[in-house]
C-alpha cells in the first residue's frame, strides 16, 4: 500500500490582517466613518444640526425607512427582492384607517390586523416565487402595482382618512421621558448583557477560549456607553420617542434572530447556496416564505407608524403610487448599510446605519435650505459610493466580504 | 461486516451494476463519462431509486427512498460541488441543517460552544486541528474546503462515506492531503467509496480496490496494489489489455 504523507498546511489564524477585519468584523467601519463625516459637515454648516432637538427629530425621521429596510433585509438575505413593501406599507395603513374610521374598530385590533395582512401578502408572494418559479422581482413589482390600485379603491371619495383623535396619532407623539427612559435603557441593557454573558459562559464551560476583550468587555461597555449617550441626548429633549423605541426593539430582536438562531443561520445559508441548504435538509421554500412574511409584516408596522406621523392616510401613504421615494430609500438604506443584493450578506445594524445616513442627508440639507432635488441627487450618489467602497475594499484586500 | 450489493435491470443507466464496500476499505469507482458511476453513487446515496436489484446494508436488505434514509443508516455523501455555504464558517457548515440548538421559546438559539467543541473533536480526529473554525469557508483554499466537506460527512459518525471526485479541482499537494485524510477514515473502520477520474495519481495509489464500470455494468475489478494505471484505463475504454494505450 502506498502511504501518502501530507504535511498539514500551516494557517495563520491567531492574528488577522486589517484587510480581513474590514471584510468581516469591521465591515460597518466605512459606513460609520461616512456617517461621522456627514455629521461633521452638517454641524459645520448649521448650528442647529447637533442640538438634542434636531437629533431627536433626525432619529424619528429615519424610523420609517429604517424599519422598512430592516424588514426588507430578510428578503435580501435569501437572495430575493420585494418591490411591494412600500405598497404593502400603504395599503395596510389605509386598511387600518378604514377599519377604525368606517367600521369603528379599536386601534388595538386594527393595527394587528394590518400587520397580519402585511405578513400574509408577503407569504403569498413568496409562495408564488417558490412554487411557480417567477422571479421575485416580477412577482412583487406586479403585486406592488396591484396593491396601489387596491389602496385607491379602499380610500373614500375624499381620498383621505383622518386619524386625529382615534388614538393612532399617539404612536408618533408619545415620548418616554425622565426616569422611565432610563428604566427602558436599563431593561434593554440587562437583556443584552444576559445574552452576551450566557454565550461566553457556555464557551467557558465547554473549555473553549473566551475572548475577554472582543467577546465580553467591548460589547458590554460599548453597548452601555452607546445607550447612555443616546438616552441622555433624547432625554434632554422630551425623551425617547415611542417609534424610536419600537425601532430599537425590532433591531434587538432582529439581531438576535439573525445572529443567534437556527432560522437566522438558515437565511444566510439559503442566500448563499440554496442547493447546499436544500441538501442539508433546510426547507428552502419555508425559509423564503418566512423572510417575505417578515418583510410584509414589518412594512405594515412601518405603515402604521407613517400613518400616525402624518395624522392620516391617503394616496400618499406608502410613498404614493409606485412606492415613490419610500421604496427606493428603503432598498438604498439596506444596501448602504451593507446588505448585499446578491444574498447571504449583511448584519442587523445595516438597517440603522443606512437609515441614519439617508435621514441625515435629508435633515442636514433641509437645515442648510437646500432644495429637495439636491437631496435626491446626494442620496443616489451616496448609494453608489457606499457599494463602490465595499467593492474597492474587496479588491485591495483580496478578500471577499461575507 | 458491512456489505452493500446492488444490481439493476434498468435499461438506461445501469444494466446490472454492483458494488460492495467493507469496513476499513477504500473502493474506487472508475469509468468513462456515461459509464453509470454517478448514477450508481446517487442510488447508493438515496438521490435516485432503483428498478430491480438488491440493496443490502450490514447484511440486511434495506429500502432507501431519499437521502435522509441513507443518512439515517449511516451513509454520507460528499458531492463534487461540496455543497458548502461560502459565507458561513466551518462550524456553521459542519452543522448546517442539524444545528445543536436550544428550546423553541428562545427561537432555537444555536449552542455555538457545543457545536464548536464537536467540530474541534472531528477536526482533530481528521488531523486537521489547525484549520480555522471561524473564518468563512469562501476565504479558504480548495483543499481546505474539500476537507471541511469530508469532515461534515463524518460528523454524525457514519459507516460508509461516498466521495464524488474529491480531487478533481485540487492541486497535487492538496489532493495528496485529501488522500491521506481518506486513508485516515478507512483506518477508523469506515467504508469509503470514491468516484474519480484521476487514475494514475489518485486511484491506483490511494485506494484498496478498483471497480471499473462501462455502459452501466461492472467490467473489471482490481486490487489497487496489483495493477497499473494503464491496465485500469484499458478496462475503462474497453480496450484489450494487450493494447498499450499509454504508449
Amino acid at each position: 500500500m502506498t502511504e501518502i504523507s501530507a504535511t498539514p498546511q500551516p494557517e495563520a489564524q491567531k492574528t488577522r490582517t486589517f484587510g480581513e477585519l474590514l471584510t468581516s468584523d469591521l465591515r460597518a467601519l466605512p459606513v460609520v466613518i461616512g456617517l461621522v463625516a456627514l455629521w461633521i459637515f452638517f454641524a459645520s454648516q448649521s448650528d442647529v444640526f447637533l442640538t438634542a432637538r434636531n437629533l431627536s427629530n433626525l432619529l424619528v425621521q429615519s424610523t420609517v425607512v429604517g424599519i422598512m429596510a430592516l424588514g426588507l433585509m430578510f428578503v435580501l438575505l435569501v437572495k430575493e427582492i420585494d418591490l411591494s413593501v412600500a405598497a404593502v406599507n400603504g395599503v395596510t395603513a389605509v386598511l387600518m384607517a378604514k377599519l377604525i374610521v368606517e367600521f369603528g374598530f379599536s386601534p388595538w385590533l386594527s393595527i394587528p390586523i394590518a400587520i397580519l395582512i402585511g405578513a400574509l401578502i408577503g407569504s403569498l408572494s413568496a409562495r408564488w416565487v417558490t412554487f411557480v418559479g417567477v422571479p421575485s422581482f416580477v412577482v412583487t413589482l406586479g403585486l406592488g402595482l396591484a396593491l396601489n390600485g387596491l389602496q385607491l379603491l379602499l380610500l373614500p371619495d375624499t381620498a383621505r382618512f383622518g386619524l386625529m383623535g382615534t388614538g393612532v396619532e399617539m404612536i408618533a407623539q408619545t415620548k418616554i421621558a425622565g426616569f422611565s427612559a432610563w428604566l427602558v435603557l436599563a431593561i434593554g441593557l440587562v437583556v443584552y448583557s444576559a445574552l452576551v454573558v450566557s454565550g461566553m459562559a457556555r464557551r467557558q464551560k465547554a473549555g473553549l477560549n473566551v475572548p475577554v476583550m472582543s467577546g465580553l468587555i467591548f460589547p458590554l461597555v460599548g453597548g452601555a456607553v452607546f445607550g447612555v449617550i443616546v438616552v441622555s441626548i433624547l432625554n434632554s429633549h422630551q425623551g425617547i420617542p415611542l417609534v424610536t423605541l419600537v425601532f430599537a426593539i425590532l433591531l434587538g430582536v432582529g439581531g438576535y434572530v439573525l445572529k443567534e438562531t437556527t432560522f437566522g443561520l438558515h437565511l444566510y445559508a439559503v442566500g448563499n447556496n440554496d442547493e447546499a441548504a436544500r441538501r442539508a435538509g433546510i426547507k428552502v421554500a419555508n425559509i423564503k416564505m418566512a423572510a417575505f412574511a417578515i418583510a410584509g409584516g414589518i412594512a405594515a408596522m412601518a405603515g402604521v407608524i407613517g400613518a400616525s406621523r402624518t395624522l392620516g392616510v391617503g394616496v400618499f401613504s406608502g410613498g404614493g403610487i409606485g412606492g415613490g421615494t419610500l421604496l427606493l430609500e428603503s432598498i438604498a438604506a439596506a444596501v448602504i448599510g451593507g446588505v448585499s443584493l446578491f444574498g447571504g450578506r449583511g448584519s442587523i445594524h445595516a438597517a440603522l446605519l443606512g437609515a441614519l445616513v439617508i435621514g441625515s442627508v435629508q435633515n442636514g440639507l433641509n437645515l442648510m435650505g437646500v432644495e429637495n432635488e439636491i437631496r435626491l441627487i446626494v442620496t443616489g450618489l451616496l448609494l453608489v459610493l457606499a457599494v463602490s467602497i465595499d467593492k474597492l475594499i474587496e479588491r485591495f484586500t483580496g478578500q471577499q466580504s461575507f | 461486516m458491512r456489505n452493500i450489493k446492488k444490481s439493476f435491470g434498468s435499461v438506461h443507466a445501469l444494466q446490472g451494476a454492483s458494488i460492495d464496500v467493507h469496513a476499513g476499505e477504500i473502493v474506487a469507482l472508475v469509468g468513462d463519462n456515461g459509464a453509470g458511476k454517478s448514477t450508481l453513487v446517487k442510488v447508493m446515496a438515496g438521490v435516485h431509486g432503483w428498478d430491480t436489484g438488491d440493496y443490502e446494508f450490514e447484511g440486511k436488505p434495506v429500502n432507501i427512498k431519499n437521502p435522509s434514509d441513507a443518512n439515517a443508516l449511516g451513509i454520507q455523501t460528499v458531492y463534487q460541488d461540496l455543497a458548502l455555504c461560502n459565507n458561513l464558517d466551518a462550524v456553521q457548515n459542519l452543522f448546517m441543517g442539524r444545528e445543536l440548538a436550544g428550546p423553541r421559546i428562545f427561537g432555537r438559539r444555536i449552542r455555538r460552544a457545543e457545536c464548536e467543541v464537536r467540530a474541534k473533536e472531528v477536526m482533530t480526529r481528521m488531523r486537521l486541528g489547525n484549520l480555522s473554525l471561524s473564518r468563512p469557508v469562501g476565504a479558504m483554499s480548495g483543499g481546505q474546503r474539500q476537507n471541511i466537506a469530508i469532515a461534515r460527512s463524518i460528523l454524525w459518525t457514519p459507516k460508509v462515506v461516498i466521495l464524488d471526485e474529491p480531487t478533481a479541482a485540487l492541486s497535487h499537494s492538496a489532493s495528496a492531503q485529501v488522500s491521506s485524510l481518506i486513508r485516515t477514515l478507512a483506518d477508523e473502520g469506515l467504508g469509503v467509496v470514491v468516484v474519480s477520474h484521476d487514475i494514475h495519481h489518485f486511484v491506483v495509489e490511494a485506494t484498496d480496490r478498483i471497480e471499473v464500470m462501462r455502459l452501466g455494468a461492472n467490467v473489471a475489478s482490481f486490487k489497487s496494489q496489483d495493477v497499473t494505471g494503464e491496465q485500469v484505463v484499458n478496462a475503462m475504454v474497453g480496450g484489450n489489455e494487450d493494447v498499450n494505450l499509454a504508449g
